[in-house]
């Protein structure tokens, strides 16, 4: 039997004094997109930070495939930058000072990232972003900047993508042809992904399972339509 | 004493001074932007020190550190045979101090400004916390870091009275310009002062020049 993709449940605690927020996350995903939904500021982003190893867990466990990522009991903890997670902020996504090809290949090994890698053109042609190659992410419009992001995180091969609200600057039109390069892209490459939104229209678009979040918790979680179907 | 003397021995230990306190203070600046440090106001106060200090005061303080009979320079008196006080070296470990407070405090905040995800995203890609700030931070607070070592540059090339106690004043060995501009004006030699002040006011001028061009607009490429 293979691995979930992603089993997770901890306790994430930052801020101090008034700021202080705690965040309690129960996740489980066998494979296929996981989609943290929920309204601004229950904790979606901060589970995200916390599966890739950006911020600490005060308690629990993460792991990924086979990989037990971080766990409190045992205290193990595998550093972010060995966890071959693809994450996606929401924010600032790409490096301003290299053009596109360069914000692509900046994962990859020193000799591979010469322009005209051959793995970085696929994916570039994948993305439909290779006209663009030569461009500096500021000349970029959201749903292009998106696409850069997504073909830099696959570019290192990642066995979870982790996407903050990979959608939400980008207009319906380029929203819908966007949501379906990434699900081809995550089938034919056998990825799995947890994805965050606030639109529930996304949500059921992208969703092989739904973690509901309300302050700081997840309420619940399981298919789309079972957690959905109350909801807004 | 050949007068060219003090105006390249003011550039070397500037130069020296830069290359020497530039990752110290970045580290300092770093740490201070990114990491929780313990008794973080302790450390801000002692990196702001020898800016408000009296260069004087810095300059004794090297003195029984370094000095011969100094908590340090004692041992490296015994052990390495290596005398610091009064030599070119002490003259650029005391523009180097004066120096750090500058480059960290004008560092500090443009190391602040770069975005956190996009060093969350080098993280992610696989990239060590080194070659996190090497091909992502400093790249970003390029403009900020560049202007940091500038006037750490000039801060140490007008350094002056830090020097002069722990360096001393030596003809044709710790004689920078600034020195050199005080002992020809005590001997009421005014054309050779006022030769190293023009010097001096243009090396500054063009220093700030340089910083100014040095500073892109979104960061190097």
């Amino acid at each position: 039997m293979t691995a979930a993709a992603l089993e997770a449940s901890f306790v994430v605690q930052v801020g101090t004094g008034e700021g202080r927020f705690q965040l309690q996350a129960e996740l489980a995903l066998r494979q296929g997109v996981l989609v943290l939904y929920g309204p601004s500021g229950a904790g979606k982003s901060l589970t995200l930070c916390a599966l890739a190893g950006l911020t600490p867990l005060q308690s629990g466990s993460v792991s990924v495939g086979s990989d037990m990522f971080e766990d409190s009991v045992a205290g193990c903890r595998i550093e972010p930058q060995h966890r071959r997670l693809g994450y996606v902020p929401q924010h600032n996504a790409l490096f301003p000072f290299c053009d596109v090809e360069s914000n692509i290949s900046f994962g990859l090994p020193r000799a591979e990232r010469r322009p005209g890698n051959p793995v970085v053109k696929e994916l570039m042609d994948e993305l439909g972003v290779l006209e663009l190659r030569r461009a500096q992410p500021a000349s970029l419009s959201g749903g292009e900047r998106q696409r850069v992001a997504l073909a830099r995180a696959l570019a290192v091969q990642p066995q979870l993508l982790l996407l903050d609200e990979p959608f939400a600057f980008i207009d319906p039109r380029g929203r819908k042809e966007l949501r379906e390069v990434l699900r081809g892209i995550l089938r034919s490459r056998g990825i799995s992904a947890v994805l965050v939104t606030h639109s529930r229209e996304e949500a059921l678009a992208m969703a092989d399972s739904v973690a509901l979040y309300e302050r700081g918790r997840t309420l619940r979680s399981g298919s789309p339509a079972e957690v959905l179907a109350d909801e807004d | 004493m050949d007068s060219s003397f003090p105006v390249l021995l003011s550039l070397q230990t500037a130069t020296l001074a830069l290359l020497l306190v530039t990752p110290l203070g970045l580290l300092l600046a770093w740490l201070q932007a990114r990491r929780r440090v313990p008794l973080r106001s302790v450390v801000d106060a002692l990196i702001l020190l020898p800016l408000v200090l009296p260069p004087s005061v810095v300059g004794y303080f090297l003195i029984v550190l370094l000095g011969r009979r100094g908590l340090v320079g004692q041992w490296l008196d015994q052990v390495f045979d290596v005398r610091l006080v009064f030599s070119p070296a002490a003259a650029v470990i005391a523009s180097a101090l004066v120096a750090l407070p500058l480059l960290v405090k004008t560092a500090q905040p443009a190391i602040e400004a770069v975005p956190l995800e996009l060093e969350h995203v080098g993280s992610s890609l696989g990239l060590s916390a080194w070659q996190v700030f090497f091909r992502i931070t400093v790249p970003m607070a390029w403009p900020g870091i560049a202007a940091a070592m500038v006037l750490a540059f000039a801060r140490a090339l007008g350094e002056f009275g830090a020097t002069l106690m722990f360096a001393g004043n030596i003809p044709g060995r710790t004689n920078t310009m600034p020195l050199e501009i005080f002992s020809a004006y005590q001997r009421g030699d005014d054309r050779q002062a006022l030769l190293y002040v023009v010097i001096l006011t243009a090396i500054s001028c063009l220093v700030v020049l340089a910083a100014a061009r040095l500073s892109p607009r979104g960061g190097r490429r």
